[in-house]
């Protein structure tokens, strides 16, 4: 495995510190917990599933503000439901499924995951042999957004100083035009940075993190979430 | 059109990841080394501008810009669509990682169907003939991804072809105005940088 050389984006030292749990780990239990919960569609299974992400909530891990958003959606989900199947009560029924399903998944990887960041995301693709393009191209995406951001701020604001009141098919082709702007600039920068990355060696440094080795702890980890997800499958079966 | 964590079944869930990794391994081997960072930067820049809201009467939608990506970036924009999807379940939890298989598929297909059809007539058409293509290619790749979501949930279960129809008259609308902006960028892009279309 190649060493990490240099990086463009985050600092080798960085991926290693604040994460309790391997992000490895991590993401694997979290998977299987959440492909176990879309399966199932009983309620004993459910009431199991559920333990966990009530756990994270008891817990406060997971502020229950971030849930308004997503419940507002599947109110949306529930009475297009409703309008649409055959028959009422199913429709009722599978809508408040999907809604408990939607919230203990998003409960699991908003407490477990999402915290870890883009860091602990881009360690766990190593860690996983995601290949190396993909890696590199994740880690420039995310600093384009970076970088991008501000010129598309200042375009933003650019065109609502210089017209407030646009509407119609102005409104859209001030839009495209501006994200035209946008993509020249993108254009130009990958030229430049192309030019330094080749200047610095090319991609044969690029690599950014080194393949992490689960401690007993976290293969306990896993294994644990794995006998959940399999309980709650036998469940929702049984 | 992302679809949400907690709907599709679990066959669907698979077949989502399969055809996500057979999309990217493909366009990953078509993506040169040197191309990455552009990649990368004209993802960023779609990434942006699917973030502005644009109001359409009484209501505000965001752009999709998927035949744009697919007609800028080739067979490369599988990976860029799935990497852009990944910042997106981790930043802002639009989608989720358990479906990112399936919602790679419901955009980088469009995106790369938009290159495979619409790819050399845009490219070396003139006046309307590329303007009216990029109008096409927009309000097809909006369509076919409303329809390819369909396509998981109506697999998933069968009761939600009713609401599938209801997606599809949705996003008629949407489908317009797409084909309006990316008929717009294209010849503004054509007019000043006629290189990044090659």
């Amino acid at each position: 495995m190649t060493r990490a050389v240099y990086t463009l984006e985050i600092p080798s030292e960085a991926l290693a510190v604040s994460i309790k749990y391997s992000p490895v780990a991590a993401i694997i239990s979290a998977v299987i917990y959440a492909v176990a919960v879309s399966v199932s569609n009983t309620l004993p299974s459910l009431i199991l599933a559920s333990i966990m992400p009530v756990t994270f909530l008891v817990m406060k891990r997971f502020p229950l503000s971030h849930l308004v958003s997503i419940n507002v959606f599947n109110l949306v989900m529930i009475l297009t439901l409703a309008l649409t199947w055959p028959n009422l009560i199913d429709a009722l029924i599978m809508g408040i499924i999907i809604a408990l399903r939607v919230n203990m998944i998003v409960i699991t990887f908003g407490t477990m995951v999402y915290p870890m960041g883009t860091s602990g995301i881009y360690a766990a693709m190593s860690s996983l042999h995601v290949p190396v393009k993909l890696r590199v191209l994740a880690i420039l995406t995310l600093r384009g957004v970076n970088t991008l951001r501000e010129s598309y701020e200042t375009a933003i604001n650019s065109v609502r100083l210089r017209a407030p009141r646009l509407h119609g098919i102005i409104r859209l082709k001030v839009f495209a035009y501006m994200t035209g702007t946008i993509l020249l600039q993108s254009f130009l920068r990958s030229e430049n940075m192309m030019k330094s990355v080749k200047c610095r060696g090319g991609f044969g440094g690029f690599i950014q993190a080194e393949n992490e080795r689960l401690s007993a702890g976290n293969v306990a980890m896993i294994a644990g979430f794995f006998a959940y997800g399999m309980s709650i499958a036998v469940m929702n079966y049984a | 059109m992302h679809i949400s964590e907690g709907i599709l079944s679990g066959g669907m869930l698979a077949a989502g990841w399969a055809g996500t990794v057979a999309g990217v391994s493909f366009g990953l081997k078509h993506t040169e080394s040197d191309k990455i960072i552009r990649t990368a930067l004209v993802s960023s820049a779609f990434f942006l501008a699917s973030l502005v809201n644009i109001r359409i009467g009484p209501s505000s939608t965001h752009i999709s810009l998927l035949a744009p990506m697919g007609l800028l970036l080739g067979y490369s924009v599988f990976p860029a669509v799935f990497t852009a999807l990944l910042l997106q379940a981790v930043l802002f939890g639009f989608g989720g990682l358990v479906v990112l298989g399936a919602n790679t598929i419901v955009m980088g297909l469009p995106a790369l169907m938009c290159h495979v059809i619409f790819g050399k007539t845009v490219r070396d058409g003139r006046g309307k003939t590329a303007a009216l293509m990029s109008f096409i290619a927009g309000a097809f790749a909006v369509m076919m991804g409303a329809g390819l979501s369909g396509v998981f949930l109506g697999l998933s279960d069968r009761n939600f072809l009713g609401a599938v129809k209801l997606l599809m008259i949705a996003h008629v609308p949407l489908a317009l105005v797409e084909g309006v902006v990316t008929s717009f960028l294209i010849m503004w892009l054509k007019k000043s940088v006629p290189e990044f279309l090659s």
